[in-house]
């Protein structure tokens, strides 16, 4: 009930983001993502008794929730970024586009859900939310929503990973946030270099 | 049969003070003098009071409309699911009848707005009738989809099947028409982020501007009727997505509701507080999300059964 329950804030958070139309907000919507997946995390950690999908989980939270949506928004004033992010595609198309996406990645993903013993939804909801931060980064037109875009598709692959899998093993999960951290850190040095040029 | 019509009365008593809670709460956070919580009962007898004058241009409509706006909303109280164990409630009801006396009651309040030949009436009601239509195919697909899940397509049997069984299976579409059916209660209500009940700005008014025109009885009529609407859709949440507590007696059963009633308004209060008008066009977008999300709880009940 609750991994089910969180599953759907996952979605939905990230649903509500694909129609967001400032940064800020958006940040904060990212992190109310990584929040829940955190959550979800811990929950199946517990399920499965699993210690080293707990201590990602908690890793999860500091990182994903906190530190990355604190640093985008130091750079966002850093840089001087563009707030007003409209979103490219028209929201009266989203509203038919979002719906057809989720009905294909629902019915893409049944033939893979008999090989999986335990909840079969969990890769639908995944996969089909990879699609929609790929909507994400195709929305818009300017860098930063197209960071947090890639950032949600890294989340919607983690909850692939601990759902679908059972947990990938923790070093290979402690590399992935490494890898953010240095994605997040070039993108620093990116932003400092465009901004000596203009 | 007497919770039955208790419940209805202390539904029709509760209705202003819950509008009045809303804008006392408001005003609280805002750091303003709060109105009393009795504001609603106050403004009702003052307009009871009141002449009652009608426009020169209006014909017979103004004086009938009002009726035609509570008394449908008056009707749809009595089809209400239950809010103690063992209570008599309508089961047949569905949501098409429910939505459809809904629209009957914004249909007269819009003609309303058109008669009495002002430029702000006629705005209000065009304005009204772009909300409404995109308020319904959300509105009939979430309550669909709760329907579906209850395993009844009455909404007062759905009511009494989602408090037996709870439908843990399906938290996640559940969880999704709680959304949609939110976002709903906030557009239907002309709550701040589609409409402003608070203001006689150009802009911002929906329902104001069609009720601009009117005074005296008639205006008390209608003000009850927007308090009417507010309460049904804040019990139809609250017996539909909070369904815990009609085990107990009927006493603390109906102080439970009441308690759950006075928790959205807060929550409708504290998004009145942060959140921003929007313009009248973003308005499709914001009821485009509910319609996305109504359908995704049809979707992932179908697909997924999740």
């Amino acid at each position: 009930m609750g991994v089910d329950f969180f599953i759907g804030l996952f979605l939905a958070t990230l649903i509500v983001s694909l129609f967001t139309s400032r940064l800020y907000r958006l940040i904060l919507w990212y992190s109310m993502n990584s929040l829940v997946l955190g959550i979800l995390a811990l929950l199946t950690g517990k399920a499965l008794d699993d210690k080293a999908m707990l201590i990602t989980g908690i890793a999860t939270l500091l990182i994903k929730a906190v530190g990355i949506p604190y640093l985008l928004k130091n750079f966002s004033e850093k840089f001087h970024f563009v707030r007003q992010i409209q979103p490219e595609i028209k929201v009266h198309y989203a509203i038919i586009l979002i719906p057809a996406i989720l009905v294909f990645t629902f019915y893409l993903s049944e033939p893979i859900t008999h090989m999986i013993n335990g909840n079969a939804n969990y890769v639908a909801v995944s996969i089909s939310s990879l699609f929609l931060s790929l909507l994400l980064m195709m929305e818009h037109r300017y860098v930063a929503p197209k960071i947090i875009g890639f950032l949600s598709m890294e989340n919607a692959l983690f909850l692939l990973g601990i759902t679908a899998t059972g947990g990938m093993p923790m070093l290979v999960e402690l590399g992935i946030f490494f890898d953010l951290l240095m994605a997040i850190v070039v993108m620093n040095l990116l932003f400092h270099k465009e901004e000596e040029h203009s | 049969m007497i919770a039955y019509f208790l419940t209805i009365t202390v539904l029709l008593l509760i209705a202003p003070l819950l509008l009045s809670f809303i804008k006392m709460v408001k005003m609280k956070l805002l750091y303003k003098k709060p109105i009393s919580i009795f504001q609603g009962y106050r403004n009702f007898s003052k307009l009871m009071h009141k002449e009652t004058i009608v426009s020169q241009e209006a014909s017979q409509i103004t004086r009938v409309a009002p009726f035609l706006i509570l008394s449908p909303l008056l009707v749809i109280l009595f089809f209400l699911p239950p809010v103690v164990q063992g209570a008599f409630y309508v089961s047949f009801v569905d949501a098409f009848t429910i939505t459809g006396l809904i629209s009957l009651s914004t249909f007269f309040l819009m003609l309303l707005g058109l008669d009495s030949a002002s430029a702000f009436g006629g705005m209000g009601s065009s304005r009204e009738a772009f909300i409404a239509a995109l308020v319904e195919p959300a509105m009939v697909l979430t309550v669909f989809s709760v329907s579906m899940m209850a395993g009844d397509l009455g909404v007062g049997q759905a009511g009494v099947n989602l408090a037996a069984h709870f439908p843990k299976a399906h938290m996640a579409s559940f969880l999704f028409a709680a959304i949609s059916f939110f976002i709903l209660l906030i557009a239907e209500n002309g709550r701040i982020p589609v409409d402003n009940p608070e203001t006689h700005l150009e802009l911002t008014m929906v329902h104001e501007a069609m009720i601009l025109d009117i005074t005296g009885v008639y205006l008390a009529i209608v003000e009850t009727a927007a308090s009417v609407k507010f309460i049904i859709f804040a019990s139809l949440f609250a017996s539909l997505f909070l369904p815990f507590g009609l085990q107990h007696t009927l006493p603390v059963a109906i102080m439970l509701f009441l308690v759950k009633l006075f928790m959205i308004a807060t929550v409708v209060a504290l998004i009145e507080v942060s959140t921003a008008k929007l313009r009248l066009f973003k308005v499709p977008n914001l009821l485009g999300i509910a319609i996305v999300f109504a359908f995704l709880s049809l979707i992932t009940f179908y697909v997924l059964g999740a």
